[in-house]
Parts: structure tokens; C-alpha cells; sequence
């Protein structure tokens, strides 16, 4: 699914000063995969995020995303990689105000060419996948936190995207919401096979993936199973 | 669907989207309004010109230097039937010719009576001066070689001198005391550039007026002479052709003062036209100034918009939008306010237009062409101001704009 080779990202501070983000990342993740990327803040996930989203270019290096060398392509080409194949859950939601989630959940297949008779339909079968038929005509004013971040998966699912990547997606909410959200995201992984990227400094959350790729300073210091005793053990953070 | 997400982004923000509307709908109204303004008044002027007739040329007498004794322009008896006669034989480029000698008289109908021009001319004139009768007939040539007692009447003297209703034809009406019976009403040809009324007229057969009515003392002389050119484009010929043959007959020496003027009202109908064409594109550059001014308020509150909205159009960006789509987005939704703004000043400019005629009581012409180009210059100004921050909004990195607070 994602094969990337000595990825680098440098970026110039008010044109002079280069602050390299990455320094030189290869990664390989599978199909259906369920990854964790943990790091400290600066470590260079977000970047990591960014590039695998299609949401910016790397220095250097290269990206192959389902065989396909997307690290060069345009701005309108990475456009088109994103609708068809990408879904985007962030930290802050980011859900337009003032519409409704159904119209939220209907974004993505707007810019994705959907015919239009479509949108209300799947929109509709994608808050019912997260939980939320009910809540289809709120707006996220009206809704709590962990729905809202429900309503950001129907949004980042209705494409049926083969990649889901969620940046800190837990970073808002409370303990037990946080949970319901990760088994979500889990949930969806196992039954529809779709493969999801979690950044997140939370160990909690980490612990509930199959993998862990842990950054430092730009570059990854460890890739592997989760540590097991974090798996199972009892709820330790606030 | 684009047009669907412009108008509720635009109704998110109510209050704001009006005043940047009522910009354009100023400019618009304001174009509208004053380009009304100024064809009202060019149409009303060519209109008087054209009553006068357009291909007219008239020959006055001029001021004479009689023992030392100057009179105006008209003072004189210098021109003659003879000299009208000449002109029509002699002058290729004048398609007809005829004369007029007036005098005012009183006239009265019964008990009724009102002071009007008498005017003699011969039976050409209702066809030189392009001038109608609408009711009965004007005289012929037997009556006017045989001095026959009959009148046409201009509207005025018609309304004054007759109730409403009662029918002027064959009535008896007495001009300085003498009997004549009404034969004809003339058409309204309304009031002259210099505000005449032309209507206020009595005409009566030429030898009729020398004979009975003006005295002999100055006979065979005329107060006017009435030219009519071939076609428009002969008037300057004609006008020529007339001076040297007036130059000729009264004996004129080379550089003296001539005892005639021919006024040429082709000429002056083209200067008139071109003054208040000049009048009116100078009121439609001063309102289209407005139209501009209502296209920076566009941009102003879009750019605005622009920051305002970077977060929205980050997660547009992320979940698949082409930079294409944000910049049609914005701008449809300059293209939404300044067409709305377009047709809301059209509304309020051709209603301004309207009360201007009524109360000021201007003349006013509501020109389609003019409304026409009021909104397609809105829907421009929607595009060329909305331009810029469609652009600007398109560029953004969606990196930086999801990060936007």
C-alpha cells in the first residue's frame, strides 16, 4: 500500500533558515494495515502525516502509494489522489459550521465526481457505519465532541478510501470517548479493510494498533509491535 | 451546486453581503438613472429641432444701416416674394420653398377672442414646414389667388378660441373685424428651442394677409423665407446656394455686410446632438465611477472572506477540492452579489428614472441598451474584483490552512 524511500522534508524559515522536518524516512505499510506513529512534538509525524496524505511534497526521496510514484505530482494530481483514495480525520474534527453533518459527510463526494442523486444516500449509510443515523440533520454546534469526531470518520469513509490517516484524533476528547473512537477506527479497520495511519503521542491509543512507528528528530527509532504490556494492562492515564 | 454553497455562504454573512451589495446596486441605479437623464433631454432636443423641420433652411433679414439708423436681425424688409420665387428656381439643392408675413391681430370666435400671430403664406407651407393639418384642409391656390377669406387655425388659437368639444371647421371668426371661415386645424408641433410656441398661429392665404389684414405699406416683402433641402445632406449646399444668389440680387459689393441671414437648422440640430451626447456619456462616466467603487467593496469584503474562511477552505483542499474548484467557488460568490446588486439597481435605477420624470418633470428616455450594459459591466465587476481574492484563496497551502485558527 505505502512504500516510501528516504523521504526528506526541509523546510526555509522566512527563506533563509532550513529546518529539516524529515531526514530521510523509509517505510513500508501493507494493505488493511493498523499503524500507530508516535513521537514528542517536533519529531516530525505530522510531517510524515502530510506527505503519506498527499497534502504536501517531500524534498527528496520517494513515495509510492498503491505502485503509483505519487511524490512529484501537482497540486490538482495529489487533489485527485486524495479524493479518490485518501479520508482525513484531524484533531480539531474540522467540520464545516453552520452545515449540517450530512452535508459535511457529503464533501468529499462533491469534489470526488459523485453524481449528486447519490450524495444523500451515502452520506446517510456513512453516519449510520459511525453511529450517528440519527444525527444526520445537526449541525456540530449541536453535537459532543466524540460525535463530532464520528461525524470527521463518515466523512474520511463515504469515498470509500483504501487509506485513512487521523491525526491525533483523540487529542480533544475524553478518556472514554477516546476509546469508543479508537474501537471505531478499529472496527473499520478489521470489517472493511481499510488501511488507517494513527498519529498520536497517547500510549493508550497505540496500544490498541497492531504496529508502532516510533520518531524522533525526523527520523524513526523504532518500528514494531506495540509494547504487549500496554495491551492489555489496566487504564493507567488520566 | 456551486451556485447553491455561494448563496448560503452569502446568507451566513446577511447583513454584510447587502452593504457590499448596495455598492453595486448605487453604481448600477446611478447609471441607469443618469444615462435616462441625459437621452431624456437628447431625444427632447432633437425632438424641437426636428419640429422645426431638420432639412430647414430660413432666410430673415438682416440688420441695415438706414441713415445711420441700425436695425436687429428681421428689422428689415429686405426680402421678397420675388426673392422666395428665385430661390426655388434658381437653386438645385432646394427641394421647396416658402414664405411667411405675420403680424399679431386679435381674433375673436363669438364672445370668445385671443391675441395670435396672423400669418400669411402661400399654399406650399404646411409641406416645407413638414407641419399637418389634422382637421379639414389647408387653402389652395385658387383661394389664395383670389384672396379668399379663409384660415387655418394652429392648436393654440383652436383650444383658446373654441370650447371643448365644439368643432372649429366652418366657423366664422374675425380676424382685425373681417369674417373668415375656419377650414383647417393644424397638428401640435409644440414649443421651439428658444421656447415659441409655433402653435400659437392663425395662417391665412398670402395675398389674403397683404390685401385685408397687414396693410400695403411694405407689399411684396416677406418676414421669412422657409427652404427646404433636398435631403440632409444637401442643407450646406442649399444654404450656399442661397447666399450667393440673395448676394446677388439685393447687389451686395464684395465684403459688405449682407441684409439677409440664413440659418441652417441642419447644422444646428448636429451641434445640439453632439452637446448633449457629450452630456450624457459625461454622466455615465460619473456614475460608472460608482460601479467601481461598489466593485472594490467586492473585493474588500471577499478578501475578508478569503482569511475569514482559510480553515474551510483547508478541509475543502483536504478531502479532494482542486485549487479550480475554491476559485470558482469565490467567485460565484462575487458573481452572485454583483449580478444581484445588478438587477437590484436595475429596479431601483429605471424606478429613480421614472421619478425623476414625474416630479422634476425632465424628460426621460429608458434606454434597453443602457440597462443591458449597466449589467453585464455589474457581472463584470463581479468577475475582475472577484478575481483577485478567488486567486488568493485558491493558492493556499491546505497545510497552513487546516492550521489557520
Amino acid at each position: 500500500m505505502i512504500e516510501t524511500h528516504d523521504l526528506t522534508k526541509t523546510y526555509a524559515i522566512d527563506g533563509e533558515v532550513a529546518v529539516q522536518a524529515l531526514c530521510g524516512v523509509t517505510v513500508t505499510v501493507g494493505d488493511g494495515e493498523l499503524v500507530a506513529v508516535m513521537g514528542a512534538s517536533g519529531s516530525g509525524k505530522s510531517t510524515l502525516l502530510n506527505l503519506l496524505g498527499c497534502l504536501d511534497r517531500p524534498t527528496s526521496g520517494a513515495y509510492r502509494l498503491d505502485g503509483e510514484d505519487v511524490g512529484r505530482l501537482d497540486a490538482d494530481r495529489r487533489a485527485e489522489i486524495r479524493s479518490a483514495k485518501i479520508g482525513f480525520v484531524f484533531q480539531s474534527f474540522n467540520l464545516l459550521t453552520r452545515t449540517t453533518a450530512r452535508e459535511n459527510v457529503e464533501l468529499p463526494l462533491v469534489y470526488g465526481g459523485v453524481p449528486p442523486g447519490e450524495h444523500r444516500d451515502r452520506a446517510l449509510a456513512a453516519l449510520a457505519a459511525v453511529g450517528l443515523a440519527d444525527a444526520a440533520e445537526r449541525s456540530p454546534n449541536q453535537l459532543s465532541g466524540g460525535q463530532q469526531q464520528r461525524v470527521a470518520i463518515a466523512r474520511a469513509l463515504v469515498n470509500r478510501p483504501r487509506l485513512i490517516l487521523a491525526d491525533e484524533p483523540t487529542g480533544n476528547l475524553d478518556t472514554a470517548t477516546s476509546r469508543d473512537i479508537i474501537g471505531l477506527l478499529r472496527e473499520l479497520n478489521r470489517s472493511q479493510g481499510v488501511t488507517l495511519i494513527v498519529v498520536t503521542h497517547d500510549p493508550d491509543v497505540a496500544a490498541q494498533t497492531d504496529r508502532v512507528i516510533a520518531m524522533r528528530d525526523g527520523a524513526v527509532v523504532s518500528d514494531g509491535r506495540p509494547p504487549a504490556s500496554r495491551r492489555v494492562g489496566p487504564e493507567t492515564s488520566p | 451546486m456551486t451556485l447553491v454553497a455561494a448563496w448560503r455562504a452569502l446568507r451566513r454573512n446577511l447583513m454584510r453581503s447587502i452593504l457590499t451589495m448596495l455598492g453595486v446596486v448605487i453604481g448600477v441605479a446611478a447609471v441607469i438613472a443618469m444615462v435616462s437623464v441625459g437621452q431624456g433631454a437628447d431625444a427632447s432636443v432633437q425632438a424641437q429641432i426636428a419640429s422645426l423641420g431638420q432639412n430647414m433652411l430660413m432666410v430673415v433679414p438682416g440688420a441695415t444701416t438706414v441713415g445711420g439708423v441700425r436695425s436687429g436681425w428681421g428689422g428689415a424688409s429686405t426680402l421678397t416674394v420675388a426673392d422666395a420665387k428665385a430661390i426655388e428656381k434658381d437653386c438645385p439643392s432646394v427641394a421647396a420653398v416658402s414664405y411667411i408675413k405675420r403680424d399679431i391681430a386679435q381674433v375673436a370666435n363669438g364672445n370668445l377672442n385671443w391675441s395670435t400671430g396672423i400669418q400669411g403664406s402661400p399654399p406650399s407651407y404646411p409641406r416645407v414646414r413638414d407641419w399637418p393639418v389634422v382637421s379639414g384642409r389647408f387653402f389652395t391656390g385658387a383661394e389664395e389667388d383670389s384672396a379668399a377669406k379663409v384660415a387655418v387655425l394652429g392648436a393654440t388659437p383652436a383650444d383658446k378660441l373654441f370650447a371643448p368639444g365644439e368643432d372649429p371647421l366652418d366657423a366664422t371668426i374675425r380676424i382685425k373685424n373681417v369674417p373668415f371661415r375656419v377650414i383647417g386645424v393644424l397638428g401640435r408641433k409644440g414649443q421651439t428651442s428658444w421656447g415659441q410656441d409655433q402653435d400659437d398661429v392663425v395662417i391665412v392665404p398670402f395675398n389674403t394677409a397683404e390685401r385685408r389684414l397687414l396693410g400695403t405699406a411694405f407689399l411684396g416683402t416677406v418676414n421669412m423665407i422657409f427652404a427646404s433641402a433636398a435631403s440632409s445632406g444637401e442643407a450646406s449646399a442649399a444654404e450656399q446656394e442661397i447666399k450667393h444668389l440673395l448676394v446677388d440680387r439685393h447687389r451686395i459689393a464684395p465684403g459688405a455686410e449682407e441684409d439677409f441671414t440664413v440659418r441652417n437648422m441642419a447644422e444646428l440640430f448636429a451641434a445640439s446632438v453632439m452637446a448633449s451626447q457629450v452630456m450624457t456619456r459625461l454622466l455615465a462616466s460619473i456614475a460608472s465611477i460608482s460601479l467601481l467603487v461598489g466593485g472594490i467593496g467586492i473585493m474588500n469584503i471577499l478578501l475578508v472572506s478569503v482569511t475569514e474562511r482559510t480553515r474551510e477552505i483547508g478541509i475543502r483542499l483536504a478531502v479532494g477540492a482542486k485549487a479550480r474548484h475554491i476559485l470558482l467557488q469565490f467567485l460565484v460568490e462575487a458573481l452572485v452579489l454583483s449580478t444581484a446588486g445588478g438587477v437590484l439597481g436595475t429596479l431601483l435605477g429605471v424606478g429613480t428614472a421614472v421619478l425623476i420624470g414625474r416630479f422634476a418633470e425632465w424628460p426621460i428616455l429608458l434606454s434597453p441598451t443602457a440597462v443591458a450594459v449597466a449589467l453585464v459591466f455589474s457581472g463584470a465587476v463581479g468577475l475582475i474584483f472577484g478575481a483577485y481574492p478567488a486567486r488568493r484563496a485558491a493558492r493556499l497551502d491546505p497545510i497552513i490552512a487546516l492550521r489557520h485558527e
